[in-house]
């Protein structure tokens, strides 16, 4: 046995999360260990009921080894550190892995890996084509949202109901509807999608030849959120209609009226939901006429009706509430089932944007179970992913067979995958810069940029002005301020400067800057090696992919990982040979840094022959061989 | 070119299809109790043919929905449907593109316009996908692209590089889907560098670089067998393939900067036409299919200013596709496909700024080259570019048109891993009017 300094040295203080239940009064469960450690059993019980039912076996519980890479790329979304991995494998305290469950969930990697796989499911690109207007607020209220564990129902109920200035953080999440400006069906039917698992897309225009929803009913839930605009941007019509005319478009002025126009009034939200909509000059069914008012109306649960005689204004709001609380199990449902496949790799029903009722699924307990755990929680996803990561079940040995059962997971262990294109880069960067954890996250870039250089840079930022322009009340207004932010830039605001901040802006990105996906440009470049593992474009739902192509391998084999891993004496992974003496630690140490686990005797054969007839560029032969191996790549 | 002139292994697969298509046809005539619409509906040339042409697909992918009224079916007599775009003549009698077109219309002689595209689809992501697939999107089920069943069926021309290369595209729209990696698109994010890292670095010498292979072999080859996955296995495979790659003469064809001046004239310099000019070079290589992509059709919001820049980037790049694949003596043999998964509502909606939505009724598509007629208006929309009027094409059958522009068997099943049975369009009729 060795001693747990290890641990210490390697900066870990993995005990600090010990329960302290006796000094301390009653708990939230989501807050209580005690809770959360009888949830897992919970869990695990249910699942054995499953194996006995089925008369299968109970599957072993995985290596040390195994179980350390696999929490650490499905809890934070990158290896381990050769420290990390080190300070795990030589202690042997039998509460070792529980332990490290709850120093990954103390980690910042843990928002980071999570920002991705929201920014998946919301669609969340930083920019739009042919605007100046961009997601950047709301990229950052997200991401803020997410590291602060915004609970989930308090999380979706922003994204649906806020409104106002885009800039301000109260109401940046508005950024939701912006982003899909012009297309407010097509927002509500992912709205279903992502956060009920209820497909709708369909009855934007025709009746389910099934037993869907109808047209009818998909503009009686369009009513909810019908008549969204700008905060008062009318009253600059007239401004920018001289401003694009004829030679306008050219003068220095345009770009200056543009921050107003795209990035203040182009990003901010009014109307709260009318709560009525007319139906559409094509609607082609007996129960409506086009252009026939109807009030909203929602298609299942507890019902929320609105009137179809006047606008209420506040009908996102109401629907906000329906999502969250009025649709049965099935809120908690859609996102206890996401995380279960963002943690187990599988999840309880596939595909998870098509929601189905508990008692329909598989394992109709295990199901139930999780739907009430997820409202006991009160939507805190990080204590339900604790939940998940301590039980026996996530801790299952890797099965090389494919599901035997249909539409999900049949819990027969861990089926292996391809990292996430995110997972891979943030691993890579972990070999070559150490923990990227360490490093400042991204901040929102708040500066006024006129044609790509910042101005009035130190008087005046982007949620200021907004703040101010948003406020005006009429055209006379408008045009004034508009002259005055003329003449202020003219006089001498502009010009650079003030970019001392690491990677507050996506404009000074570099294609190998080494950081975390989630503070990269979202998407990353088509150049960058996020694009070639497959990383969502973010323009439609969870659109990633982890499909091999041949720019995989030759990126693994001569760009990125050449450049800044194996032939960069910098990299961090070279560090963990210090204090290495004999040939067999060096390989020991490698391995341990690369697939955190030692290697086999064979392994241990093949890489002291390459040392011996290749010296000292044997051992950059063996790190590149061993990030190039399909073990880097899949996760066990 | 004579179109008997391929190499030995093109000619193999050739005759196949010809003997596939022939059994396949004769079956039709000898059970006709299991006529359908299929085989009543198909021209009697179905199969390889002299309306196969072509050996190469220059997939041309409009991303987001491109509005038909603006580009290829514009309304001239109707101004609300207009609004304050124009209709401009071409060089081909009786067709008119949007004004922002004026290059491509010079060239419209050599292109066949379906004003008659229909799709059941009217989302984006259900729509790309069955125009990639032929296929309605399943949760259950990856099917494999357009691009990856013309390698499955029809097989690569050049063994070394790479059969089917995808510019520009999301990766879920260019996968080998249940064909597997083998099949999917080597992807090109940035046409001007070209593929990227198909180089070995200058540093490591090539001793090393071949250790550290055949190193990565046997770890692969241990990992594969305790994990007997596809996509472990995959991997491994694509190794094989990247080298092959990084050491054939036709590496070049990846190489953008050996255009000469004039020809990047030609294009200009956007970053679609980049990917245009690449695709060029590439079917020139032998690569069978290229897909290109445009984004930001998805003209909601202020549909006109949003049109004048999508066209700006579409037209002079496209036209000098054309213009120099006919140069060169490769329009013949290349199909150029425009493709978008939808056009935009004839209703202009005002409370967004005069933006179109999502329009799958009747939208347009084109093809050139590989065998079609040039100055040809396939089908017609109604007066408002509402509803197709005449001659319906549904993506499969669209699909279809360009798997007998290859001379590609349309009745070939292929069984997926759940044995599903699968045709490359489906239930799709080609169009055979479109072949001159």
């Amino acid at each position: 046995m060795r001693p747990s300094p290890a641990w210490a040295v390697a900066g870990l203080c993995l005990l600090v999360t010990l329960p302290l239940s006796s000094a301390q009064g009653v708990k939230a469960p989501k807050d209580d260990p005690a809770f959360i450690k009888k949830a897992a059993l919970t869990i695990d019980q249910n699942v054995a009921t499953w194996y006995r039912r089925q008369k299968l076996e109970v599957p072993a519980v995985t290596d040390d080894a195994t179980f350390l890479r696999r929490s650490f790329l499905v809890a934070i979304g990158r290896i381990p550190t050769a420290e990390e991995s080190r300070a795990f494998l030589e202690i042997s305290d039998p509460g070792k892995r529980l332990q490290l469950i709850d120093y990954l969930l103390a980690s910042p990697g843990y928002s980071s890996h999570l920002s991705n796989w929201t920014f998946d499911l919301l669609r969340l690109a930083d920019g739009k084509i042919g605007s100046t207007a961009n997601n950047e607020p709301y990229r950052n209220w997200v991401r803020n949202a997410v590291a602060d564990n915004m609970p989930w129902d308090q999380f979706v109920h922003k994204l649906i109901s806020s409104e106002g200035d885009g800039w301000d953080p109260e109401s940046a999440a508005v950024g939701y509807y912006t982003r899909d400006r012009g297309m407010p069906l097509d927002n509500l039917a992912n709205s279903m999608r992502i956060f009920l698992g209820s497909r709708m897309e369909c009855s934007q225009c025709h009746d389910d030849p099934f037993e869907g929803p109808d047209r009818h009913d998909f503009y009686e839930l369009a009513a909810f959120t019908h008549g969204q605009g700008s905060v008062r941007q009318d009253l600059m019509k007239p401004l920018w209609d001289e401003m694009v005319k004829g030679d306008g478009l050219r003068s220095p002025e345009y770009g200056m009226a543009q921050v107003l126009w795209d990035r203040v009034y182009g990003m901010s939200l009014s109307g709260g939901g009318a709560g009525r909509i007319e139906l559409p000059a094509d609607y082609q069914y007996r129960d409506g006429k086009p252009g026939e008012m109807v009030g909203a109306k929602t298609p299942f649960g507890k019902g929320v009706r609105m009137s179809e005689k006047k606008d209420e204004g506040n009908g996102r709001a109401q629907l906000a509430d329906w999502f969250v609380s009025k649709t049965g199990t099935q809120f908690a449902g859609n996102i206890a089932n996401r995380l279960w496949k963002r943690v187990m790799g599988k999840a309880v029903y596939e595909p998870a944007d098509i929601y189905v009722a508990a008692a329909k699924t598989n394992y109709p307990e295990l199901m139930t179970y999780l739907e009430q755990l997820m409202v006991e929680l009160q939507y805190d996803q990080k204590a339900f992913q604790k939940v998940l990561l301590s039980t026996r079940t996530y801790q299952f040995a890797t099965n090389p067979d494919t599901s035997v059962v249909e539409g999900g997971d049949d819990f027969h262990g861990r089926k292996i995958a391809r990292l996430s294109s995110e997972q891979i880069w943030d691993s890579l960067i972990t070999l070559a810069g150490g923990d990227p954890d360490k490093k400042q996250r991204r901040t929102l870039d708040d500066r006024i940029y006129v044609g790509g250089k910042p101005v009035l840079v130190g008087k005046k930022t982007m949620p200021q002005l907004s703040k101010e322009v948003l406020a005006l009340k009429s055209e006379g207004e408008v045009r004034a301020y508009f002259a005055k932010f003329v003449a202020d830039i003219k006089s001498g605001g502009g010009g650079g400067g003030g970019d001392s901040m690491m990677m507050n802006s996506v404009k000074t990105y570099n294609k190998d800057a080494q950081v975390r996906a989630s503070e990269l440009p979202s998407p990353a470049p088509r150049d960058h090696l996020l694009y070639l593992f497959g990383q969502s474009d973010r323009e439609v739902v969870d659109a990633s992919s982890r499909e091999p192509n041949v720019g995989q391998v030759l990126s693994l084999m001569n760009g990125f990982v050449q450049r800044q891993l194996v032939n960069n004496p910098n990299a961090h992974l070279y560090k963990s040979l210090e204090g290495a003496s004999t040939d067999p630690e060096k390989i020991r140490r490698l391995y341990i840094a690369i697939l955190s686990r030692p290697p086999s005797e064979e392994e241990m054969g093949w890489m002291l022959d390459e040392v011996k007839a290749s010296k000292q560029n044997g051992y950059r032969n063996i790190v590149s061989s061993l990030v190039m191996s399909s073990e880097f790549l899949f996760l066990q | 070119m004579n179109p008997s002139d391929f190499n030995s292994h093109d000619e193999f697969t050739r005759r196949r299809f010809m003997s596939n298509a022939a059994r396949l046809y004769l079956g039709v005539h000898l059970f006709p109790m299991f006529g359908n619409s299929v085989a009543s509906a198909a021209p009697t040339s179905v199969g390889a043919s002299a309306s196969s042409q072509a050996k190469y697909v220059i997939y041309l992918y409009m991303n987001g929905g491109m509005s038909h009224l603006d580009t290829f079916d514009p309304k001239p007599k109707k101004k609300d449907v207009m609004g304050p775009l124009e209709a401009i003549p071409t060089k081909a009698d009786g067709i008119f593109v949007g004004q922002h077109l004026p290059k491509t219309a010079a060239i419209m002689d050599k292109v066949t316009v379906i004003n008659s595209m229909n799709s059941t689809q009217g989302a984006h992501e259900q729509g790309s996908y069955i125009m990639h697939t032929s296929y309605p999107l399943r949760g259950t089920i990856k099917h494999p692209a357009l691009g990856a069943w013309v390698l499955k069926l029809g097989d690569r021309l050049n063994k070394d590089i790479p059969g089917f290369v995808a510019i520009d595209t999301s990766a879920d729209q260019s996968g080998g889907g249940f064909f597997g990696a083998k099949y999917s698109a080597a992807p090109i994010g940035n046409a001007s560098e070209g593929l990227q890292d198909s180089k070995r670095p200058g540093e490591v010498p090539k001793e090393d670089f071949d250790r550290r292979l055949s190193l990565a072999d046997k770890l692969n080859e241990k990992f594969h067998n305790k994990y007997p996955n596809a996509d472990v296995k995959a991997y491994e495979d694509l190794y094989r393939e990247a080298i092959r790659l990084m050491n054939s003469k036709d590496l070049k064809a990846f190489d953008l900067s050996q255009e000469t001046q004039a020809t990047r004239d030609l294009y200009g310099t956007g970053r679609f036409a980049q990917g245009c000019m690449l695709a060029r070079r590439l079917i020139e290589h032998d690569v069978r299919f290229v897909e290109v992509q445009l984004g930001g059709w998805d003209t909601h919001f202020d549909n006109f200013t949003a049109i004048q820049g999508r066209c700006k980037e579409f037209d002079q790049a496209y036209a000098a596709l054309i213009t120099d694949l006919e140069k060169r003596g490769k329009l013949k043999e290349t199909l150029v496909v425009v493709a978008t998964e939808f056009g935009r509502s004839p209703t202009i909606n005002v409370e967004h700024k005069n933006g179109r939505d999502h329009h799958p009724n009747a939208f347009s598509c084109l093809l050139a080259g590989g065998g079609v007629k040039g100055g040809y208006k396939h089908g017609e929309s109604d007066a408002s570019g509402n509803k197709v009027k005449d001659k319906l094409v549904s993506v499969q059958d669209f699909n279809a048109t360009i798997a007998q522009a290859l001379g590609l068997p349309l009745n070939t099943v292929e069984m997926s891993p759940s044995s599903r049975p699968f045709k490359i369009a489906d239930k799709g009729v080609p169009v055979m009017e479109v072949f001159a």
